[in-house]
């Protein structure tokens, strides 16, 4: 607007404060661009005014506000509004089909002829480009340096009423994404159970605790007809989509069931069902189980839903189970692989949880992973499901240091509650008698055949008391368990923090050396298999844990009436 | 529990259970004997290694001094493990009847 001769007169500033006004009440845009082209075009008097917006993200013109085009979109070096956009000055062009850089297409396509032109780039508060006002044809003549310089100082106040609008708009479009979201979690939760069922000879528990933007979890914990059902899905993507498929499948899933259907059945219809109405880059991976809670089986499937990790107590492992089929919705399915089926063992825990758990990043970029949470649930087995979810999500917490959720995060834990009779005892020989009374009326509450007995306090004792011998460094206590079985009982004992010692290669002894050579050590170790029906010993080197089970049956060898005859 | 006297007839009576918290009574009380020692076992419910132990240690003992521990009335279940672990053939060994 260098080329003004003076500054404005109080004729040509009047109608500059009107459209400023104006252009500060309004904040819908088209409305805004309407304004913006109306006050040019009437305090320039031209014949016609356009509105172009700059878009960044491409680099291209749009046009925004004319007469006689819509929706024409150029690169935004192109055309003198282009040039006008490079250079960020006003170009004054007297006679535009003289000019090499007029595009004529836009007059063809208008039927409209401009004679000569006046470009002004809109230029915001930042120093960015919003956009190029363009007024056409001075009625009764051409656009002078007074003109270019009215017209600057219009474009300045409009450019930045722009902006202005184009913020407001882009608020107002989040704030609508924030409440559709805000909506689709609320149906999202509305579906996962309020309370968890009470299933007898169970702990359960499930939780969901959702991130930022809506991902597409959910779990279902109900007790059906066909047994306890279990659920957990997980849909792709982010938004609200994904928080509605989930909410569908966990619909179709309940009625399938509550129709009738066994779990092939519902995993294939409710499947063939997603996928013909979910679009086709979007699945859900999904566990469903149904445990028979009196045979202490869960049959499942799950469709890309892993890992699936199953402590057993036996073992003091996670074991980890793989999906049995691809993702729902992924496509039809017509014939399914046959279900796995998990037993449940007392203190047998299943955990399902979604990769919002197994994926959480810390600081650097780690993914807090698989082997820390079977870690954790061996540490943890003995704890409620519930408590066992509050230390899961501690230790993810813990791990992340201040990084931020990411994604849903849902725990389903079924956990069988633990070993008929459980008690810990300190390291020392004085535990003995305590331990005596606990195995006694532990078999006596069992219904167990009396005979038992002695071997079983025998083998505890020897094992026992290797563990007090040996303890090293240890001052944890012995946890002992004992579980009935057919015709007699588990027994377990755990220890931690110990070196390991397999017991059940202890060097053989010779029974038959002349009694100058008999040494009383060694004996305990080499009569306890002769006592037994199995033993097994586990070590675990992150834990640093020794695990030895045993199993004694009346009959399977001699355990005759002790006492006196 | 374990209990251990000396009978009127000089045989030692053990009663109640011989497991690693009493082997130490067991052996103080055995160390005393010499020559031929008869062991009741008639009351003696249960035994483990660490009792067996304790046999072995005594009966060596008394070996030396051409003395030896006889046992007595043992049950079916010590008897087992009297087998498994070679004893039946280093103690002098009667069954309860």
């Amino acid at each position: 607007m260098s080329g003004a001769r003076h500054g404005l007169s109080a004729e040509e500033l009047e109608p500059i404060l009107a459209v400023t006004r104006q252009l500060a009440a309004a904040f819908d845009l088209m409305a805004m661009l309407r304004e913006v082209a109306q006050a040019a075009q009437a305090v320039l008097k031209a014949e016609r005014c356009s509105v172009w917006l700059y878009d960044a993200a491409v680099d291209e013109l749009v046009l925004h506000v004319s007469a006689d085009l819509a929706a024409v979109r150029i690169p935004a070096g192109s055309g003198i509004v282009g040039a006008c956009a490079r250079s960020r000055e006003a170009i004054n062009v007297p006679d535009c089909y003289a000019d090499a850089r007029f595009n004529q297409e836009l007059d063809q396509h208008s039927h409209f002829h401009t004679r000569c032109m006046l470009s002004l780039p809109l230029i915001g508060h930042r120093d960015d480009l919003v956009g190029v006002i363009q007024v056409l044809n001075k009625i009764g003549g051409v656009f002078d340096a007074d003109d270019a310089a009215l017209a600057g100082a219009l474009a300045a106040q409009c450019a930045v009423a722009l902006q202005r609008t184009q913020m407001t708009a882009a608020l107002i479009e989040g704030e609508k994404l924030r409440q559709q979201l805000e909506l689709a979690r609320a149906v999202q939760m509305s579906t996962l159970p309020t309370a968890m069922p009470d299933v007898p000879g169970y702990e359960v528990f499930g939780v969901f605790k959702p991130a930022d933007l809506t991902g597409g979890d959910t779990f279902d914990l109900a007790l059906i007809d066909q047994g306890l059902l279990v659920v957990l899905g997980d849909a792709t993507g982010h938004g609200i989509a994904p928080a509605l498929h989930v909410t569908q499948m966990h619909a179709m899933l309940r009625m399938a069931f509550r129709l009738g259907a066994d779990l092939e059945t519902a995993f294939t219809q409710v499947n063939n069902q997603l996928a013909g109405t979910l679009p086709d880059d979007r699945f859900i991976t999904a566990f469903i189980g149904i445990l028979d809670t009196a045979a202490h089986r869960l049959k499942f499937h799950s469709g890309g839903q892993a890992p699936i990790l199953l402590y057993q107590p036996a073992s003091g492992q996670c074991a980890r189970f793989d999906p049995t089929s691809f993702p729902l919705a992924a496509m039809p399915v017509s014939k399914l692989r046959a279900p796995v089926t998990l037993e449940m063992t007392p203190g047998t825990i299943l955990a399902l949880l979604s990769d919002g758990i197994y994926e959480y990043r810390n600081g650097t970029g780690e993914e807090f992973g698989e082997a820390r949470v079977a870690a954790l649930i061996r540490g943890s087995c003995r704890q409620h499901p519930k408590d066992l979810v509050d230390l899961l999500l501690g230790a993810v917490a813990g791990f992340a240091g201040g990084a931020p959720q990411e994604d849903d995060i849902t725990m389903v834990i079924v956990k069988r509650r633990g070993s008929a009779a459980y008690r810990a005892f300190a390291r020392s020989i004085d535990e003995l008698e305590a331990i005596f009374a606990f195995t006694a009326d532990s078999l006596a509450r069992f219904g167990a055949e009396p005979s038992l007995a002695g071997a079983v306090d025998f083998v505890i004792e020897e094992l026992f008391t290797n563990m007090v011998k040996y303890s090293g460094s240890s001052t944890a206590p012995v946890e002992i368990d004992i579980d009935p079985i057919e015709a007699g009982v588990e027994v377990r004992l755990v220890e931690r923090d110990v070196d390991e010692f397999d017991v059940t290669r202890a060097p053989p002894v010779d029974i038959h050396a002349p009694i100058g050579e008999r040494e009383p050590g060694g004996l305990g170790l080499h009569l306890i298999p002769k006592m037994v029906d199995a033993i097994t010993y586990r070590y675990d080197a992150q834990a640093r844990e020794s695990r030895i089970s045993f199993r004694k049956t009346a009959g399977a060898r001699s355990a005759p009436n002790q006492g006196p005859s | 529990m374990l209990t251990i006297e000396t009978g009127v007839d000089g045989t030692v009576i053990m009663a109640g259970r011989l497991d690693a918290a009493q082997s130490v009574k067991a052996q103080a009380f055995l160390d005393q004997t010499s020559g031929q020692v008869v062991l009741d076992c008639r009351s003696l419910e249960y035994i483990s290694s660490a009792g067996l132990g304790v046999f072995l240690r005594t009966q060596k003992r008394l070996l030396q001094s051409s003395g030896k521990l006889r046992l007595t009335g043992v049950g079916p279940h010590l008897l087992d493990i009297f087998k498994y672990s070679g004893f039946d053939q280093i103690f002098e060994i009667e069954a309860a009847t």
